[in-house]
């Protein structure tokens, strides 16, 4: 495998006047766990709008080399760089929150499957089929991220930590090559985020679905990423391991401005 | 519980509010002379009491309103109540779908549909034979198709009845009852119109949903409203393909001939009954089962979170566009019947209060829940029929859509999810109502301030 998963290369993103992405070139490796950190408003949720098919950036090109194939993200719509093996939760986790935990798995697993409007009409064998290995998969799903006692519950009536882990079932129910993960420990608790470090080293190591997160707990970056890029105001002002991250005096700059770097330090 | 009476206090004033805006607008006119006349004769004008005894008016409407909000009133509470000593009941490990059938639920149908079959034999009366069919079995039609795109797939469509229109139009033109020749001058039988009334309508659908699906929320439902309205000015003024205002008055009955299997529907509207339960039940069938897979599941899907849904890989306008047609074929095939039935349509049917009509009778039923929707559509048609061709002391034909609104807006304030709400929103109701009790249940993190 030499060419990398995600290729994204000079990618600019405007706003009207506000550059939302300047100039932007990264990679992702196959099985890698990357991290994306930066200050608030240095475009991370950005960077994931443009490589989901949300946003299309104005310049640049980003190229996604699933198991279908290359795909040239930029003017796609989110549904088709889905179906190339690219997923992702959100921010604020968005649930279908009038289904249960399980029919929002399902929703995932079933997405890809040919339309059949007739057969769903009809109710044919093969519907049927389709049915049982779709529950099937939402069930196994269910149980990895550690779920299945709450699949008959409401997903909105689920606390804040299993929503989290449920985007992410719901996330690989679609057979995805990678996982985009915004701010996945965001309001968990410690309990919770200690839970979430080993869900996600498992969706690689089990499952072998590349990771990217966008993360502002350092705590957990740096300890579940393996190479890390740092944005502010739109650019990638630092790129390479947790170790080197911590030690880049841009890094330290960018975070807590140029005073105080023993803090900034002991804080990454 | 200081909350608690501070709304149910705005419920009841607004149900006041009501009683005297119904009661004055459906009381007698006041004149010039003596211009406070109007407003204090609707309270004092006497009328009969139900048939018993005479009694004021104003005293009247209050006991009917009494009655009406307090049967709510009375539903909400008891059923709060059991919402809410359900919600401690731990839930069950196991899987049990929202949208999971029962066995129970086929006996039940059955009983349903066995007594639409003898219904014909029990009323016998021509006038409520006739409205059977035109008057509540098309509204049926109509309504469970506006579902699909209203309460299914979360689009607010008010020009509904454009679709309609098009499946009576196409009946007419391809039957030879328009100016505009029939296709290939060779006009056929009404009953062979369903499916290409159908197929049109659902083009129709396409059409109008690609360009326009893209858009939401409001604006689809101005872009919607535009088009039925275009629907119904093109039929009034192409004169020369559609007949103009005056329409067309030469539509044949249905009639099978097949081989052995002859049939002529006449003017008896019993025949047209059961060959209109026939379709209800067709259509019923196929909108539970596409409300039950994951076409079904990816409308709520949609209807919930758009983005989400586009990032799970569901293509948010495709899906869209198939409840636009879909819906719009149980419409196209009411058009047919009420072709066939009537014989006669012109332009002054398809107007947007007809639209609106269908739209209240999916508001009522519950969007979203087939059987809220049929059990909707027939009690207010029946309840408007009866007030029709019975019409009680005192009441005008031209007042019916005013007891509508007030019964529609006394839903929205004591049951706003429609008087039988699909599973997903009774389960969604409850969790609302309950909601806070759960998270100190579970107590939930979700308050650490996370940057939107």
């Amino acid at each position: 495998m030499t060419s990398p998963l995600f290729e994204v290369q000079n990618v600019t993103l405007r706003f009207g006047g506000v550059v939302s992405l300047n100039n932007v070139s990264m990679h992702q490796n196959r099985g890698e766990i990357l991290a994306v950190i930066g200050p608030n408003g240095a475009g991370k949720t950005s960077l994931f709008n443009s490589l989901t098919g949300v946003y299309a950036p104005q310049e640049g090109s980003i190229t996604f080399n699933g198991e279908h194939g290359a795909l040239s993200v930029i003017g796609k719509k989110p549904y088709r760089v889905n179906a190339a093996g690219v997923a992702r939760t959100f921010q604020a986790s968005r649930m279908f929150s009038a289904m249960t935990a399980f029919e929002n798995v399902k929703i995932g697993a079933e997405s890809h499957k040919g339309l059949g409007v007739v057969g769903a009409m009809l109710r044919g064998p093969s519907t049927r089929r389709h049915e049982r290995e779709t529950d099937e998969r939402a069930w196994s799903l269910l149980r990895f991220v550690g779920l299945e006692q709450q699949a008959n519950t409401l997903s909105a009536s689920l606390n804040y930590g299993a929503r989290r882990r449920l985007e992410i079932a719901r996330g690989l129910a679609t057979s995805p090559s990678v996982l985009l993960l915004d701010e996945p420990a965001a309001g968990t608790n410690p309990a919770e985020k200690n839970e979430l470090t080993t869900l996600i080293r498992r969706v690689r190591d089990e499952m072998g679905v590349s990771i990217l997160l966008i993360e502002h707990d350092m705590k957990l970056v740096m300890s579940l990423a393996e190479r890390l890029y740092v944005l502010n105001f739109g650019s990638v002002i630092a790129e390479g391991t947790p170790d080197e991250i911590r030690s880049n005096p841009a890094v330290i700059e960018a975070y807590l401005g140029s005073t105080d770097t023993g803090t900034a330090q002991g804080g990454l | 519980m200081k909350n608690l009476n501070a709304s149910s206090l705005k419920r009841w004033g607004s149900l006041v509010a009501l009683y005297a805006i119904v009661t004055v607008m459906t009381g007698p006119p006041g004149n010039q002379s003596a211009p406070t006349l109007g407003f204090t004769s609707s309270f004092s004008e006497s009328v009969s009491f139900f048939g018993l005894f005479p009694a004021p008016r104003g005293l009247f409407f209050a006991v009917l309103f009494l009655i009406i909000g307090g049967g709510l009133a009375l539903y909400r509470r008891t059923a709060l109540k059991r919402v809410l000593s359900g919600a401690r009941t731990a839930v069950a490990p196991r899987y049990a779908a929202l949208t999971q059938r029962k066995a129970t639920r086929g006996v039940f149908y059955a009983i349903v549909i066995l007594v639409a079959i003898f219904l014909p034999h029990l009323v016998t009366d021509p006038f409520w034979q006739s409205a059977m069919v035109s008057q509540i079995a098309i509204y049926v039609l109509l309504a469970i198709g506006l579902n699909v795109v209203v309460g299914f797939a979360g689009l607010l469509d008010l020009g509904f009845v454009a679709f309609y229109a098009i499946g009576a139009y196409t009946t007419a033109w391809v039957t030879g009852a328009l100016p505009a020749a029939a296709p290939f001058h060779h006009a056929i039988n009404p009953f062979w119109a369903i499916p290409i009334a159908i197929v049109f309508v659902m083009i129709a659908g396409v059409v109008l949903g690609l360009p326009t699906l893209r858009l939401r929320g409001d604006y689809l439902a101005i872009v919607t409203l535009g088009f039925g309205e275009i629907v119904t000015i093109f039929l009034n003024n192409l004169y020369g393909v559609t007949g103009g205002s005056t329409g067309s008055n030469q539509i044949p009955h249905f009639s099978i001939h097949l081989g052995p299997l002859k049939y002529l529907w006449g003017l008896d509207p019993v025949p047209y009954y059961y060959l209109t339960l026939g379709f209800v039940v067709v259509f019923l069938v196929i909108f539970s089962a596409l409300e039950h897979s994951r076409v079904g599941r990816s409308w709520v899907a949609i209807r919930e979170d758009e983005i989400a849904a586009e990032s799970v890989g569901i293509n948010p306008l495709k899906y869209k566009v198939i409840a636009f047609a879909i819906g719009a074929a149980s419409a196209g095939f009411a058009g047919v019947i009420t072709g066939g039935q009537s014989l006669f349509i012109n332009p002054a049917t398809f107007t947007l209060s007809f639209s609106i009509n269908i739209l209240v009778l999916v508001i009522f039923g519950g969007m979203g829940s087939i059987i809220g929707v049929v059990v909707g559509s027939l009690i207010i048609q029946s309840v408007s029929m009866y007030l029709i061709h019975t019409p009680p002391a005192g009441f005008q034909n031209s007042d019916l859509y005013i007891y509508l609104g007030a019964l529609l807006i006394a839903m929205m304030i004591f049951r706003p999810a429609g008087i039988w709400p699909s599973k997903r929103r009774r389960r969604e109701i409850k969790f609302v109502a309950t909601g806070e009790e759960l998270d100190q249940i579970n107590g939930t993190s979700d308050v650490n301030g996370e940057p939107v």
